[in-house]
């Protein structure tokens, strides 16, 4: 009995338990992640924002949440049914299931697997079933148009996304997520490798369609594209599977190119900050970006779209892995 | 270790319901959905045979890519699968003789299963495995080293089928209207405008 | 082995991959108008890697960890398949132009397709074979396919991608079933596994994965059972390539099942001639009564290579030297007299139109009496009749079968001989005696012509250069049974 309880009860307990410490975080950066875009892109537009539901507005997040619980949720007639309810689902799970193994400090991480960059690209390309099972079965026109629209587009940027990441895994030599931070500790890769930083920032925009890569839920063309048929608490998932989403590619920025945990520069005293802390602030500076950008630029007409995913980057990120290899072979550069 | 193995049946028994699924499912996208999830689950008995980098990569290439060009094309084609399945019982009788003779031969093969004594001394690929190297690196130095040539003959392979697309499907349509950005970039403002003086009273 | 030392070994197929890709870029870059040029410079690659295989090691050796093996025997039929690929691109030049094939993919998938056959002519894995046979096979359905606007060449593309991918799949599960039986997927270590006959509790497997390899190899050739695609393949895709069909793939598959058969399954010998006698049989009877009906040449045509195919597995079950010497002679035979009579095919046009009804010829010996007598010579050669080539070509084969005492099969394989001699005989008749029709366009191009001529002579005076090809296909053939 006493066996049970060390062999397989407490782990799966401890597991849970760690599960819960990532997750209620997420959800929580994940509705202020909402309530800091509108804020941000008010005082950009010189408006004020949210500011009426608690002191600054602060919990205008939660009573969206709530008015979203509390309304009906509708179903079409003419949706297939099963489809058209697991797509919410798969959309927000994908967006949790990613923080498996992302290490916000030096062995804070639920699963330090030694394919951990692999798992995540794995995790990022699954996204798009959310989104192309919902236009589906939503069976209407206007969704439909947007999941196509959004499948092509994933699919196009993760190509290049995929040559991003070789290029960093050639200067690590390791698929570990932690060993990738590590390997930074002396420059970030964002310095040596700041083509693909460029390409690997951009290209996260148009694989989490946000501004200016948004056309899947354009509403000047497809009132919003993919969940125009959906409604109460099945947008809330999908509304939050976005937002996971969009922290989920800013920390794997962090990651890849701007040393994860570590501290910005190799003085003792910076050390005294807890490595999570670093973390989140480099995670919340490129979320800022993603802010940024969108309140700035117009969003991408549908063939510029393709061609700067397949006749720009691609090539340029293929070229930029012959380099990166043939400098680490030329100069002796190997990783470790 | 008990969790394994229920994992191993879990993931065994979805795929082969799965598996069945795709074919006996009426509704082709559902078909090409529950494809995706025996790929998927795949993935996981992969994993648990410790071999974590095809796991990922299965996932990457054929759930990631391929199932998602698939369901593209099944949702767009609007396959009239009432139609697709009329001759399916007059063609039942030769499939499952087919399949059953499949299914004898592997039985009285699987039966009497022996890898001949001999051949295990003369097979030359050790996999250079142990503790140390993750399967990742297993997996290259062979690939690159002892099947060089399959590797790029591989490559050529998928150029070919890459050029091949390309030959059947793309057009040249001449009416269609292209933006040229370079052009639209080097355009200066004395191609484009002319400014004129403009005395009152009289126009151009 | 030093990396360099394993270049040396393969510098035809590397000549050949890398221009490809050059030429690729070329193209991508200059545009459709960049046709002409790559065409020609495709046949000089082509003649190139003819001469770096010339110039290759004479002794057998082997590099890639004994996937890739180099010895007289790939060199002999790499020559082959080269000559092959070339005349048959200057057959299509011309050709494409008039018909509007100007995509510059045309000459650089046929070189992949070239490519694919080197590595299964030189493939000493089964692994190795796989994909040579994939990456010809790939190629050869999208050049079927290549003229889309016509339905028939997307009908041949589409079948002949649909069975072959079958036929894939069926090699493959052979394949497996080898591997699972053996543990080893390479030649050497088969040949070595089975050269005590095979343990019993191994048998039912390893003959079960050797037939379904020997299936899948036996729709390469297109041999009877497994023949089905090849008319509706032929008569659909562009005339130039269905030449290049009837000759190179047919080539390198045959020589792949010879080294196939002889070299790792060499032990299971009595296990496979069985097979191999059934489907020659079959191919040769087949091929000779299928084809008396047709009324298109290019479906004749298709039949007739069925039937062709069936001679040269004559030679190959009688599983000897000289066996295979009379295979490797009989291909090269059938190279020549296959390249002429396709040459005369491309020259059946009427008002700029091409036709490919064989009634169309009725009376040519009025109209156009020097390409009958081209035509002639081919067509008696393929029917046999001494001193012509093709006479050559049945004579070692069916002689070799005689001294392995494959008595049943020579008888069969002579009946078969004498009806397909039927449908031969019929064009010339057709020639000679029948009521005249228009007359076909005088403007052919100049390159048909000149390989008309240059066929019918070598067809005609092969007799010159017998001893020579003999000598040279028996040094090839005795390379495998080393």
């Amino acid at each position: 009995m006493l066996e049970i309880w060390t062999d397989y009860a407490w782990p799966l307990i401890w597991i849970i338990i760690k599960i819960l410490l990532i997750v209620i975080p997420l959800l929580i950066a994940v509705a202020y992640l909402t309530y800091a875009e509108r804020k941000v892109i008010g005082s950009i537009q010189l408006r004020m924002g949210p500011n009426v539901v608690g002191p600054f507005g602060l919990l205008q997040p939660f009573a969206d949440g709530l008015k979203l619980l509390v309304k009906e949720s509708i179903i079409p007639t003419g949706s297939n049914r099963v489809v058209f309810i697991l797509a919410p689902m798969l959309t927000f799970t994908l967006g949790l299931i990613g923080w498996a193994v992302i290490p916000v400090a030096d062995g804070w991480v639920l699963s330090d697997i030694n394919v951990g960059i692999l798992y995540l690209f794995a995790v990022s390309s699954l996204g798009v079933y959310g989104i192309i099972m919902a236009g589906w079965a939503s069976n209407s026109i206007y969704p439909f148009l947007g999941a196509l629209r959004s499948a092509a587009q994933m699919v196009s940027y993760e190509v290049s996304i995929g040559f991003v990441i070789v290029t960093v895994l050639l200067a690590v030599g390791s698929l570990n997520m932690t060993d990738i931070v590590l390997a930074q500790q002396k420059v970030w890769f964002f310095i040596p490798l700041f083509p693909m930083f460029v390409i690997f920032f951009i290209s996260g925009l148009a694989e989490t369609n946000r501004a200016p890569f948004d056309l899947p839920e354009a509403e000047a063309e497809l009132v919003s594209g993919y969940n125009v048929e959906y409604s109460a608490m099945s947008f809330a998932l999908f509304f939050l599977g976005e937002y996971a989403n969009m922290i989920l590619v800013s920390a794997m920025t962090v990651i890849l190119f701007l040393g994860g945990w570590l501290p910005p520069f190799d003085f003792t005293f910076l050390y005294w900050i807890p490595g999570v802390i670093w973390f989140s602030l480099k995670v919340s500076l490129v979320l800022f970006v993603f802010l940024w950008v969108r309140a700035t630029l117009p969003r991408y007409r549908y063939d510029q779209l393709m061609r700067l995913g397949w006749k720009v980057f691609l090539p340029f990120s293929l070229f930029w892995v012959v380099v990166t290899a043939g400098a680490i072979v030329a100069f002796e550069w190997y990783p470790k | 270790m008990i969790i394994s193995s229920l994992a191993f049946y879990l993931f065994s028994f979805i795929t082969i319901f799965s598996a069945v699924m795709v074919i006996s499912a009426r509704n082709p996208v559902h078909s090409v959905l529950f494809l995706i999830l025996a790929f998927f689950n795949s993935a996981g008995l992969f994993v648990l045979l410790g071999a974590e980098f095809l796991a990922m990569i299965l996932v990457v290439v054929y759930v990631g890519a391929v199932a998602v060009l698939f369901l593209f094309v099944v949702m767009m084609l609007d396959i009239n699968f009432v139609e697709l399945r009329e001759g399916f019982l007059q063609y039942l009788p030769i499939g499952a003789l087919v399949g059953i003779i499949l299914m004898a031969e592997l039985v009285l093969i699987f039966g009497s299963w022996v890898i001949n004594p001999s051949s295990e001394s003369i097979v030359t690929t050790s996999i250079v495995y142990n503790s140390d190297t993750t399967n990742t690196h297993a997996l290259g130095q062979l690939i690159y080293t002892h099947y060089i040539y399959l590797f790029q003959a591989a490559g050529l392979l998928l150029l070919v089928a890459m050029i091949g697309a390309i030959v059947l499907t793309v057009r040249k349509r001449p009416t269609v209207k292209r933006q040229n950005i370079s052009e639209q970039v080097a355009v200066r403002v004395d191609d484009v405008i002319e400014v004129k003086d403009v005395t009152s009273g009289s126009g151009i | 082995m030093n990396i360099l030392t394993e270049i040396n070994l393969i510098w035809p197929e590397l000549c050949i991959a890398l221009s490809a890709m050059c030429l690729l870029m070329i193209g991508a870059f200059r545009g459709d108008s960049s046709n002409k040029t790559i065409t020609w410079v495709s046949i000089c690659v082509m003649g190139v890697a003819c001469l770096l295989v010339l110039l290759g090691p004479n002794n057998p050796s082997s590099a890639f960890n004994n996937l890739f093996i180099v010895d007289q025997f790939s060199n002999y039929s790499k020559i082959l398949i080269l000559m092959g690929a070339i005349l048959t691109l200057i057959l299509a030049l011309p050709y494409n132009l008039r018909e509007g094939i100007h995509q510059f993919e045309f000459p650089i998938l046929l070189l992949f397709s070239v490519l694919g056959m080197m590595m299964m002519v030189s493939a000493n894995d089964l692994i190795a074979l796989y994909l040579g046979i994939e990456l010809q096979s790939l190629s050869l359905y999208v050049l079927a396919a290549i003229r889309r606007d016509s339905i028939k060449s997307a009908e041949a593309g589409l079948k002949y991608f649909v069975l072959g991918a079958l036929s894939s799949g069926i090699l493959l599960y052979g394949m497996t079933m080898v591997y699972g039986f053996t543990g080893a997927t390479g030649f050497n270590e088969l040949e070595l596994a089975f050269s005590n006959g095979v343990a019993k509790n191994q048998f039912i497997g390893v003959t079960v994965g050797l037939v379904f390899i020997l299936c899948a190899l036996a729709f390469k050739v297109s041999a009877v059972p497994f023949h089905m695609w090849t008319p509706d393949v032929y008569e659909g895709a562009p005339t130039p390539i269905t030449a290049f069909f009837s000759i190179a793939p047919k080539i390198a598959a045959m020589i792949l099942l010879s080294r196939v058969l002889l070299e790792p399954f060499g032990g299971l010998f009595i296990q496979w001639q069985q097979v191999i006698c059934f489907i020659s049989i079959a191919s040769m009877a087949f091929g000779a009564f299928a084809a008396i009906n047709q009324t298109n040449i290019k479906r004749l045509m298709a039949y007739s290579s069925i039937g062709h195919m069936g001679f040269v597995l004559v030679g190959l079950a009688s599983g000897s030297i000289a066996g295979l010497q009379a295979v490797l002679l009989y291909l090269t035979v059938y190279l020549f007299m296959n390249v002429g009579t396709f040459a005369c095919i491309l020259a059946m046009k009427r008002d700029d139109r091409m036709v490919e009804e064989i009634n169309q010829l009725a009376g040519l010996s009025r109209t156009n009496p020097k390409m009958t007598i081209a035509l002639t010579v081919f067509m008696f050669s393929m029917a046999g009749i001494p001193p012509l080539a093709g006479f050559f070509g049945k004579y070692f084969v069916f002689k070799a079968a005689i001294d392995a005492e494959l008595y049943t099969l020579t008888v069969i394989g002579l009946l078969a001989s004498v009806v397909s001699a039927f449908y031969y005989l019929r064009i010339v008749k057709l020639m000679y005696f029948d009521e005249a029709v228009d007359k076909f366009d005088r403007s052919i191009g100049k390159e048909i012509s000149f390989i008309t001529i240059g066929m019918s002579f070598v067809t005609t005076l092969f007799i010159i250069i017998l001893w020579p090809v003999l000598d040279f296909a028996a040094i090839a053939a005795s390379s495998i049974f080393l």
